[in-house]
């Protein structure tokens, strides 16, 4: 947890706790040696006192005056380890061994027995048992120490009795404790601020880096680059050097792409130039065919009423694919139908002559045709011109539309060089635009994916010879075109 | 004093009686404010100069007091039995001679207690009490009044048990002897202290309400009881 704190923190808490450990450490051994040394001063203190005790005290036991004594021992017992905790007292017994006095009276009640009873779980000795002075012991530490007072025959006056608690000869840790704590106090009033400034300098450079990090992707790197912090650390000069060098490779980078999407937004202008330009062609071609039918058999009224059906039908697929091409535009879509297909392999049939290529046809509709008539127009005379180039001279291509209740499709085969289905979706989804051949193709393409459809290229394996290439193209069947839809790149 | 009396006025204390009337006898003394029992015994060679009056009356009661708990096993004289007694002064009316008399009339001897002492004062008295260095004591009532109005601990941990009759207020006397002169101005001046401010403020602080004109009269009572515990004596 400690390392997930910032530098900030992390330093002035950890100055912190190393006083505080030390000052532990130092209270500790502070401690045994302090009380070791405490135990022999109380001894020395209490010894002193019963002596003064006995000196004073003799004439008072010789006169039996309660009140003096009482009052010399409230004195003495001052002067006792622990009085004020009430863990010391001090008396003077009678040549009987009973209290003539005591400083607590209230727990040394006067002409009580002393001597020879239990007295705060210390077993005092009977009167003869003490000539020395001499101290008794109890189990939980606490003592006792009883004196004789004699007088000058050497008959026995009285005795001294002070007794000293287990608690006065307990290490006061508090007291003991207090001039490491009032250090530690202080030492941590001037560290604490120390480490803290200490760790917000030295984390200020690092945490300023990270937010510069943190903001590639976000802001513009020649904005960035500005709030890089200038360091004078050399192992920060690096890490500063290794962003700043980011941030320009990265800035180079942005230049690149933005150049590459001028280029690419003008090489989309310059392919739907193309495509325009494509898409018009080829109809117009299949109309001067018509233009010059009706030239030679304009006396024809059959022949004369075709030839003018066609050209308007030409002329309605050219403005409707101008028209399609605008997004803005709303155009009134009808659905396919045979004649539309007739349209088509009349309009291919003049390149297929030109090409000497044998163009041939089948139909298996088994549903009513609901399809957009336009773009599946596009599709057949696009697909039908590029496999007629495709097979060459002498060569054969064949075009099938069906249809039942769920898709309508059109199959265009020939007999030329094979197309793979990577090469197709590669030229399908080109946009070197150095592929005109592939105009016709992406168009294709782009439709299918509009209209959820598919195209690609069937496997040799799937074909009657001799064809070797053929095209696949479907879109659902029974659906009404929107035209509102958007296209997808 | 001094400018009421004409003469340089100095007070001395001690702890007993009897350390009071060696001063006095021995000359070092011309005036003192003794217990009514001494006068009694030494009543041929005092003189009697003023009785004071407390709340009003030259007479006073003694009391008998404990530790004030309402615990405590002593309610009266009989239950002294195998206790401590503090006294106050051996020449004390209310601080012995009326304990003596009292057990007495308990059917207790001295040896019938555990232990008897003088404290040297009655204000050590209560402080005997109040410590549990004692568990009764016989008090001057006057002084043990004084000390609880005066806030003294003592006299608030320790509670009265048993009012003597009253007996005379502890005289002023002089000794037999002194000059005439001196005493009749000293006299004049305590009788007439209540008549002024200062003198009234001194009343105040000492508990006293004025002093009254010599009647040895009031001190018989004190003598009958100091003969019936010490015929020899008196």
């Amino acid at each position: 947890m400690l390392r997930r704190l910032p530098y900030r923190i992390q330093i002035p808490l950890g100055l912190a706790l190393a006083v505080a450990l030390s000052a532990f450490l130092v209270s500790v051994v502070t401690a045994h040696l302090t009380a070791a040394r405490v135990h022999a001063d109380i001894m020395s203190t209490v010894e002193r006192v019963v002596a003064m005790l006995g000196e004073q005290g003799r004439p008072l036991l010789a006169q039996d005056d309660t009140w003096q004594a009482y009052t010399l021992l409230r004195s003495a017992a001052t002067l006792l380890p622990a009085h004020h905790l009430g863990a010391s007292r001090a008396a003077l017994l009678d040549a009987h061994g009973r209290y003539l006095a005591g400083s607590e009276p209230k727990i040394q009640p006067t002409g009580e027995q002393a001597l020879g009873t239990l007295s705060h779980g210390r077993l005092l000795p009977t009167p003869s048992d003490v000539t020395q002075p001499r101290t008794v012991t109890a189990q939980d530490g606490s003592l006792s120490w009883l004196q004789p007072v004699r007088s000058d025959d050497d008959e026995v006056l009285g005795f001294v009795l002070a007794e000293v608690d287990a608690l006065a000869f307990a290490p006061n840790w508090w007291t003991l404790s207090r001039p490491a704590l009032i250090g530690m106090a202080l030492s941590l009033a001037v560290l604490v601020p120390i480490g803290w400034r200490l760790g917000r300098r030295m984390t200020q450079p690092i945490a300023q880096i990270a937010r510069c990090i943190a903001a590639i992707g976000g802001d513009d790197p020649r904005a960035v680059r500005p709030r890089l912090p200038r360091v004078s650390d050399p192992e920060l000069q690096r890490i500063t050097g290794a962003v700043d060098r980011l941030l320009l490779e990265l800035q180079a980078r942005q230049a690149a792409a933005q150049r590459a999407l001028a280029v690419e937004r003008l090489a989309a202008v310059g392919r739907i130039t193309a495509a325009v330009a494509h898409e018009i062609n080829n109809p117009l071609a299949g109309l001067i065919t018509v233009t010059q039918t009706l030239r030679l058999h304009s006396e024809d009224p059959t022949q004369r009423g075709r030839c003018i059906d066609l050209l308007e039908r030409g002329l309605q697929q050219i403005r409707t694919m101008t028209t399609a091409l605008l997004p803005q535009a709303r155009v009134e879509e009808r659905c396919l139908n045979e004649q539309d297909f007739d349209d088509v392999l009349t309009l291919a049939t003049p390149q297929a002559e030109q090409h000497q290529v044998e163009l041939s046809s089948t139909r298996e509709l088994n549903a009513r045709l609901c399809a957009p008539a336009t773009v599946l127009r596009q599709v057949m005379l696009n697909l039908l011109l590029n496999a007629i180039k495709a097979a060459g001279p002498n060569g054969r291509v064949s075009a099938c539309l069906s249809a039942d209740t769920s898709k309508l499709c059109f199959f265009c085969c020939n007999t030329g060089q094979h197309l793979s289905n990577q090469a197709l979706a590669s030229r399908a989804t080109s946009t070197a635009g150095d592929d005109p051949q592939g105009f016709g193709l992406w168009i294709c393409h782009e439709i299918a994916v509009r209209f959820n459809g598919q195209f690609y290229s069937v496997s040799p394996d799937e074909l009657s010879p001799p064809f070797v290439t053929g095209l696949f193209f479907s879109i659902p069947n029974q659906r009404r075109h929107d035209p509102q839809a958007p296209v997808t790149d | 004093m001094t400018a009421r009396v004409g003469y340089p006025v100095v007070f001395v204390a001690r702890e007993t009686y009897r350390s009071v009337l060696d001063l006095l006898f021995s000359d070092q003394l011309d005036a003192a404010w003794i217990c009514g029992y001494p006068y009694t015994l030494y009543r041929s060679r005092l003189n009697l100069i003023s009785t004071p009056l407390y709340r009003g009356r030259p007479v006073y009661q003694a009391y008998l007091i404990n530790n004030g708990r309402p615990e405590s096993p002593i309610r009266g004289w009989v239950d002294l039995k195998g206790r401590v007694l503090a006294y106050a002064d051996p020449l004390s009316n209310s601080g012995w001679l009326v304990a003596q008399s009292q057990l007495r009339s308990a059917g207790l001897g001295a040896r019938d207690l555990r232990r008897g002492f003088f404290a040297r004062g009655h204000r050590n008295v209560a402080e005997a009490v109040a410590s549990g260095l004692a568990h009764a004591g016989c008090i001057d009532g006057y002084v043990w009044e004084t000390m609880r109005r005066q806030g003294m601990a003592a006299a608030h941990q320790t509670g009265v048990i048993w009012r003597s009759p009253w007996y005379g207020f502890p005289p002023l006397v002089s000794r037999l002897g002194a000059s005439d002169g001196l005493i009749a101005r000293l006299t004049e001046a305590l009788l007439g202290m209540h008549r002024d401010d200062q003198g009234q403020a001194l009343l105040d602080a000492l508990n006293l309400s004025g002093f009254a004109a010599p009647n040895p009269a009031l001190y018989e009572s004190i003598a009958a009881m100091a003969r019936a515990v010490q015929p020899a004596s008196v």
